[in-house]
C-alpha cells in the first residue's frame, strides 16, 4: 500500500442508538474512498484467540467466517457519502424571515439560499432565546430519535437534546417501539417478555431448533432483506443452514419475500393482516381434534377456557373453523387443516425479523398475542420450539436475547454516547405517532404511558397528556431525523402540521436534502460517519462482537460538520459549549474504551494501535439455558413477567384496566375493523378501495435511507422507469389483478384512498397474491400537491393516522386499503406544470440538492 | 490456471457481487488493467433475476453473469493489435489503451458481457480484478463479498470436485469458458393433490410425471401439505398420473407443458373409488 493510502474500520450499519454493526474495512486514497470491503477479523489478531464457535447438526456446519459480512447497502455506501443529494452548506428558506414574515404556509415548496455557519448559528441562538422567553423551553420539540448511522460521540440523533437540556429542557418526540408494535402492545400482555414483547429468552435457540426442530414458520419474516440495515448476511446464512440441517421452511405472508423466493420451502400466501383469523382456525383444529398440550397449559397458562370459548364460538356464536377463516385469509380450508395437523405432529418454531406486515398493521396486538397462544398450545419451550428472532440480537446488551453462542462481552458505549436523549425516561414528551395532532390540535391525551421501547407492560395502562402539567404549545422543532412523513403514520397529516402557523421555526440538520428537511426554515449540513473520528462497536454480526476506533476516513464533504459539532456551533453562540462537549474527542474515545467492557481484555494502547478488538466467544456458552426451557421445565421457579407469572390467554392487566375494549379485548380476538380502523375486506370501504397494500421494510433502503444510491436504483427490483424518464417506486401486482385493472408491466399508476394519492410503477409479479399489492415504504417524498399527492410513491403519506387501537398508540403503516388507476404521466405534467417542469432531477440519483437552492441569492 | 465456479443454488440475489464490482471500478482508475467504469449502466458483474412459476408455487432464480474468460475467446479473435490478451492465470483482459475505438470486441462477445464506454471509446468488462490479484489478493471483489459462497475462485485442481459437476452457461457456444456453473435452472413443475369434496389434501399420493417426448418418468409422493414439486426437469410436454389408496387414479396431460415456463398445475382433484 502506498503512502497516500490508508485503511480504516467503520461499522456501517444503519441502526443508530449507539449500536454498531455491519463493519467494513474502508480503503482510502488521496482523501477519497477507494473501496469498501469486508473486514478481516484476523488482520491484527489470531482467530484462535477469538475462541471460534462451531455448531454441527446432521453434517451441516455453522460457524463464523474470518471476515465480516456486509450487505449491498454498506458496499454501496460510497455513493451515499458522495451523493448529489448532500446538503452542501447551511441553507435558509428564502421566504422565511425571523424578523418579519415567516410564511409557514409555503414550507415544502420554498427554495433555499446559502448562508454561512456563522449567520445560521446566530439566527438559531437568537430564536432559541426568543422562544424560551416567550413560551418557555417546552415549546421546543426535539425530534432526535430513530435509525441512522451508528455514531457515538458524533451521534446522528440526539445531540440537540443534549444542548436543550442545558437550557432548561424541551419536549421530546418519544421513540416508540416501531416495527414491534404488535409485540409491545399485544404480546407483552400474554407472556410479558421485556424488552420488546418478542420471546425474550432465546439463548442458544438456533442450536436447539437445529438439533430438535422439524420446521420454521417464517411468518412475515424476511431474513434476506430486513437485517441488511444492521445484521448483515448471517441471518440469511442461518436460513440456509437450518434448511441444510433438514428443517422445513414455511413462508406465511401475502408476498413471497426475498427469503421465500430464494430459499427452498413452502409459501402459504395469506391476505394482508388476516393472520389472526388463521391463528384462530389453527387453534380450532387443535381443540376439536384434541392435538394440543393440555398438560402444559394446566401448569403454564391461565385463562385458556375463556380463549377456548372464543375459538369454539361459545362467546360470540361464531366458531373459528377453517371454513370460517378460508374466505377471510384466502387460504383453502384444506391447507389450513394441513398446516394445523403438520404443526401438531412436528416441532415447529416461528421466525421473525423487525417488522413483518402483521406486526405493523391495524390491531397488530391481536395476531401477536394469538401467535404466542399457538406456541403455548404446543408446549412453548419444549426442545426445538420457540419464537426465534433473526435480527436485533445486540440491541439491548442483554445476553438473554442473543440466540447464537454468547460473546464474552457486548461492548457498551453508553458512557460517551451523545444520542442518549431519546433513551431517557421522559416527562415532557409526545408519542411519535401523535406528533401531527400535538402540533395542530393540542391538548391531546393518550393511554399507553411513556411509549418507550423496553418499558414493562404496566406502563401501558398509564394515561398521559400533552401539554403535561402546564399550558404550552409547540412553537419550534429541532430535528436531526427529518424523515417523519415517509416513515410514520399518516404522512400527509404531518405535512399539514409542518405548515401550521404555530410553528415559528423549524430547524433541521442532516447530511441529505430530503423529506422533512424541505419543510425546515434553516438546514444545517451534517457529515456521514466516514468523515469523523469516533469510537464504535459491532453487536449484530452473529459472528463476533467488536470494539473499534473509527479513524476519520475522508475530509468533511462540502461545508458539513458532524451532528455533534453542528450543535456545538450553536452551543458556542449560547456560551454553553464546554458543558455541552464534556471533553475533547480523544478524551471521549478513551473514556468510551475504558467503560466499554473491552478494557478487561486488551490495553487502550494496543486497541488504539490495532484499531479494533474482537471479543472472544464466551468459554461456557454451551452451558447457557436453551431458550424458554427453564420455564418449560419449571414455570413456578422461572415465572414470566406477567402478573400471574404464567402465559395469560386472558390478560390480567387488560381485564383490570380495559375490560370493555373491543379493539384489544382481554382475550385475544381477530379484529378486522372497529372504532379506530376499517382496513379490511370485510368492511364496506373495500368496495371503493379493493386492494390491501403491503409495505415491508424496503429491499434497497433502510426506511428513508439510501433512496439516492445510483448503484441500487439501477437494480431491476429497485425502481420502474416511467415514459417520462422518472424512476417510480415499484408496485407489485398479480397478473390476474392486472387484467382487471387494465395495466401492464411498466405502467405508471396512482395508488390512492381518502387520505391521498401516491404514484408507482407496475411490476407484474406472481410473488404477490390477487387482491394484495406490494410497495416498499420509505422512498423520498416528491410532492405534486402538498398534503394530497406525491410522485415518488412514499406510501406512508396515505397510511392511517390512527394508532394500533384506541388504547395502544403504535403506528399503523402496513396492510391498508387502496385503489389503483393507470395514469398518463404527460397529462399529469400538463395538469401540474410546477411540480413536473424545470427540475434538477436525475434518474440515476433522483432528486438532487441543487434543485432546491436559489443561485446567487 | 484459475477458474470460477458459480453455484446458482446458493445465490440469494443480494447483488453484493454486482455492487462491489462497481465499488472497485467506477471512478477508480486501474490502468493498465482497466479504465474507470461509468457510474451507471455497465455491469461487469450482473445479477440476472428470473421469476419462475405461478402463485403459490414460485421461486426466483438469480444468475450472476460476467466475462466467461473463455479459452477460445471470440473477443480475442475480433481484437486488433492484441488488444485482448490472456494472462498466465487464464484471465482474459482487454487492454484499454490498445482497444480504443474497437467496438468489434464488444460485438464479438456471445455472452453480452462486454460494454461500450462511449466517453472513452473503449470496450470494457470484468478483469477478474487482475490488478488486485497482482497486488496480493487471493480472490476478486465479487468472491470476497459473497457471504453465501455462491461464487468461488481458485486453481482448477482446488475446485476439481465442483468442476466435475459444473456446466457452461451456454453449452452450445464452444468458447471453452473458465467460468462454470452449478445448478443452472432447468424447469420445475409443481402442484397439489386434494379431495375437494372432503376439502382435504392427500398426503403420500403417488405422483408420476412422464416426459411425453422422451418417455422418461419421475415419481414423488405428496408431502404433508399434499404438495408435489418436480425440480430441474426438461422443458417439455408432460403427463401426470396420480394414485392414492381408495381413490380413482387420475391421468392429466392437457396443457401440462414446461416448454415456455415453469409450471404450477395447481390442484389435481381426486375422487373416491366407488
Amino acid at each position: 500500500m502506498s503512502k497516500d493510502e490508508k485503511t480504516v474500520y467503520k461499522s456501517l450499519g444503519l441502526c443508530g442508538f449507539g449500536l454498531g454493526s455491519n463493519s467494513a474495512a474502508v480503503d482510502v486514497k488521496d482523501g477519497k474512498i477507494l473501496r469498501i470491503r469486508p473486514m478481516h477479523y484476523d488482520d491484527a489478531y489470531d482467530i484462535k484467540d477469538m475462541n471460534p464457535w462451531r455448531i454441527e447438526v446432521n453434517g451441516a456446519v455453522l460457524e463464523p467466517k474470518d471476515k465480516t459480512m456486509p450487505t449491498p447497502l454498506q458496499f454501496a455506501y460510497k455513493k451515499r457519502v458522495y451523493s448529489k443529494n448532500r446538503v452542501p452548506y447551511p441553507l435558509i428558506r428564502v421566504d422565511w424571515d425571523p424578523n418579519g414574515e415567516r410564511h409557514p404556509e409555503t414550507r415544502g415548496k420554498s427554495k433555499y439560499r446559502r448562508i454561512s455557519w456563522d449567520e445560521a448559528t446566530d439566527i438559531i441562538a437568537s430564536e432559541l432565546k426568543r422562544i424560551h422567553k416567550e413560551y418557555g423551553p417546552l415549546a421546543v420539540l426535539a425530534q432526535v430519535d430513530g435509525h441512522g448511522e451508528s455514531k457515538i460521540i458524533h451521534a446522528a440523533h440526539g445531540c440537540p437534546g443534549k444542548l436543550l437540556d442545558l437550557m432548561g429542557g424541551y419536549t421530546l418526540q418519544a421513540r416508540q417501539p416501531d416495527s414491534w408494535e404488535g409485540w409491545t402492545w399485544g404480546a407483552k400482555h400474554i407472556w410479558g417478555m421485556d424488552p420488546v414483547g418478542k420471546q425474550g429468552n432465546v439463548q442458544n435457540l438456533f442450536q436447539d431448533i437445529a438439533e430438535n426442530g422439524d420446521a420454521v414458520l417464517y411468518w412475515g419474516a424476511d431474513p434476506e432483506t430486513t437485517p441488511w440495515g444492521w445484521g448483515g448476511m448471517q441471518p440469511g446464512r442461518l436460513v440456509r443452514w437450518l434448511h441444510d440441517v433438514g428443517l422445513k421452511s414455511i413462508f406465511i405472508s401475502p408476498d413471497l419475500n426475498y427469503t421465500g423466493a430464494a430459499h427452498e420451502g413452502k409459501w402459504i400466501p395469506i391476505l394482508p393482516n388476516t393472520d389472526a383469523a388463521l391463528h384462530c382456525a389453527l387453534a380450532y383444529v387443535w381443540i376439536t381434534e384434541d392435538t394440543y398440550d393440555k398438560e402444559y397449559l394446566a401448569t403454564h397458562a391461565v385463562g385458556f377456557e375463556d380463549f377456548k370459548d372464543y375459538i369454539l364460538g361459545v362467546e360470540d356464536g361464531v366458531p373459528k373453523t377453517p371454513k370460517w377463516a378460508s374466505p377471510i385469509t384466502g387460504i383453502s380450508e384444506r391447507q389450513i387443516k394441513a398446516l394445523a395437523r403438520y404443526w401438531a405432529t412436528h416441532v415447529v418454531s416461528i421466525a421473525h425479523c423487525a417488522g413483518g406486515g402483521l406486526i405493523r398493521a391495524a390491531y397488530s396486538s391481536e395476531p401477536a398475542r394469538l401467535e404466542v397462544a399457538l406456541l403455548a398450545m404446543q408446549g412453548l419451550g419444549k426442545p426445538g420450539a420457540g419464537q426465534i428472532n433473526f435480527m436485533d440480537w445486540g440491541l439491548f446488551g442483554i445476553d438473554e436475547i442473543y440466540p447464537l453462542p454468547r460473546s464474552a462481552c457486548q461492548p457498551d458505549l453508553s458512557s460517551v454516547y451523545n444520542g442518549w436523549a431519546m433513551l431517557t425516561y421522559p416527562v415532557n414528551f409526545i408519542p411519535k405517532t401523535l406528533i401531527p395532532e400535538a402540533i395542530m390540535n393540542p391538548p391531546i391525551k393518550w393511554r399507553g404511558g411513556h411509549v418507550i421501547a423496553g418499558l414493562p407492560a404496566e406502563d401501558q395502562v398509564v394515561e398521559w397528556d400533552f401539554p403535561h402539567n402546564g399550558d404550552y404549545e409547540l412553537h419550534m422543532i429541532w430535528t436531526d431525523s427529518p424523515c417523519w412523513q415517509t416513515c410514520w403514520n399518516g404522512g400527509f397529516d404531518m405535512q399539514r402540521a409542518l405548515r401550521h402557523p404555530n410553528l415559528e421555526f423549524i430547524l433541521a440538520q442532516h447530511p441529505w436534502l430530503e423529506n422533512d428537511c424541505l419543510f425546515a426554515d434553516i438546514i444545517l449540513p451534517t457529515t456521514t460517519k466516514l468523515e469523523v473520528n469516533d469510537i464504535s462497536n459491532d453487536l449484530f454480526s452473529g459472528q463476533y462482537n467488536m470494539l473499534m476506533h473509527e479513524e476519520q476516513a475522508i475530509p468533511h464533504v462540502g461545508e458539513s460538520k458532524s451532528d455533534f459539532e453542528a450543535v456545538g456551533e450553536v452551543a458556542k453562540k449560547l456560551g454553553l459549549y464546554e458543558p455541552y462537549a464534556e471533553g475533547t474527542e480523544e478524551e471521549l474515545i478513551k473514556k468510551g474504551f475504558e467503560n466499554s467492557g473491552v478494557q478487561n481484555f486488551v490495553s487502550y494502547e494496543e486497541w488504539l494501535e490495532k484499531g479494533y478488538y474482537v471479543v472472544p466467544t464466551a468459554e461456557d456458552w454451551e452451558d447457557d439455558p436453551r431458550g424458554m426451557r427453564p420455564f418449560y421445565d419449571d414455570p413456578e421457579g422461572n415465572p414470566l413477567q406477567t402478573p400471574t407469572g404464567l402465559i395469560e390467554f386472558k390478560s390480567t392487566l387488560l381485564e383490570q384496566f380495559f375490560p370493555d375494549d373491543e379493539e384489544r379485548p382481554p382475550v385475544p380476538h381477530f379484529v378486522p375493523y372497529g372504532e379506530s380502523h376499517s382496513e379490511s375486506f370485510l368492511h364496506p370501504r373495500a368496495e371503493e378501495y379493493p386492494f390491501l397494500l403491503i409495505t415491508n421494510h424496503p429491499r434497497w433502503r433502510v426506511h428513508a435511507q439510501n433512496d439516492d444510491n445510483t448503484w441500487c436504483r439501477e437494480i431491476e427490483t429497485c425502481k420502474v422507469q416511467g415514459p417520462d424518464g422518472y424512476m417510480y417506486e415499484p408496485i407489485w401486482v398479480n397478473p390476474k389483478d392486472a387484467v382487471v385493472l387494465g395495466v401492464e408491466d411498466g405502467d405508471i399508476v396512482k395508488m390512492f384512498n381518502e387520505r391521498g394519492t401516491v404514484l408507482g410503477g407496475i411490476r407484474l409479479s406472481e410473488r404477490v397474491i390477487p387482491h394484495a399489492v406490494y410497495q416498499d415504504h420509505g422512498t423520498r417524498v416528491d410532492n405534486i400537491v402538498i398534503g394530497e399527492f406525491d410522485r415518488a410513491g412514499a406510501n406512508n403519506l396515505i397510511c392511517p393516522s390512527n394508532t394500533t387501537s384506541k388504547n395502544a398508540p403504535g403506528e399503523v403503516t402496513n396492510s391498508f386499503l387502496v385503489n389503483l388507476e393507470k395514469v398518463d404521466v404527460f397529462e399529469l405534467a400538463e395538469q401540474y406544470p410546477e411540480a413536473f417542469k424545470n427540475r434538477g432531477y436525475e434518474p440515476e440519483t433522483g432528486l438532487i440538492a441543487i434543485d432546491r437552492i436559489v443561485e446567487g441569492a | 490456471m484459475k477458474t470460477f465456479v458459480v453455484d446458482i443454488d446458493r445465490c440469494i440475489g443480494c447483488h453484493n457481487c454486482q455492487i462491489v464490482c462497481k465499488d472497485e471500478h467506477c471512478d477508480n482508475d486501474w490502468m493498465p488493467y482497466a479504465a474507470p467504469q461509468p457510474d451507471t449502466g455497465q455491469f461487469w458483474m450482473k445479477v440476472n433475476e428470473q421469476e419462475r412459476g405461478q402463485t403459490p408455487k414460485v421461486r426466483v432464480t438469480y444468475t450472476p453473469i460476467f466475462c466467461q474468460h473463455c479459452e477460445d475467446a471470440p473477443c480475442m479473435k475480433a481484437a486488433e493489435n492484441g488488444a485482448v490478451y490472456r494472462r498466465e492465470d487464464g484471465l482474459v483482459v482487454i487492454d484499454p489503451a490498445k482497444a480504443k475505438n474497437q467496438k468489434a470486441i464488444m460485438d464479438a462477445c456471445p455472452y453480452g458481457v462486454v460494454y461500450w464506454n462511449e466517453a472513452l471509446a473503449i470496450p470494457q468488462k470484468c478483469t477478474g480484478c487482475a490488478h488486485l490479484l497482482d497486488d496480493g489478493w487471493k480472490v476478486p471483489r465479487c468472491v470476497d463479498a459473497c457471504a453465501h459462497d455462491a461464487i468461488l475462485f481458485g486453481e482448477e485442481e482446488e475446485l476439481a470436485e465442483k468442476l466435475a459437476q459444473a456446466v457452461d452457461l451456454k453449452p452450445n457456444l464452444s468458447t471453452k469458458p473458465r467460468v462454470h456453473y452449478l445448478n443452472l435452472p432447468k424447469r420445475f413443475l409443481a402442484g397439489e393433490v386434494a379431495d375437494l369434496e372432503e376439502e382435504e389434501v392427500l398426503i403420500g399420493a403417488e405422483v408420476t410425471l412422464t416426459n411425453l417426448e422422451t418417455g422418461q418418468t419421475y415419481t414423488q409422493r405428496t408431502d404433508e401439505f399434499g404438495d408435489f414439486w418436480f425440480k430441474q426437469i426438461e422443458a417439455a410436454d408432460y403427463a401426470i398420473d396420480v394414485t392414492y389408496d381408495g381413490y380413482m387414479p387420475r391421468h392429466v396431460e392437457d396443457f401440462i407443458s414446461t416448454k415456455d415456463k415453469d409450471l404450477n398445475v395447481d390442484t389435481i382433484a381426486m375422487y373416491k373409488a366407488v
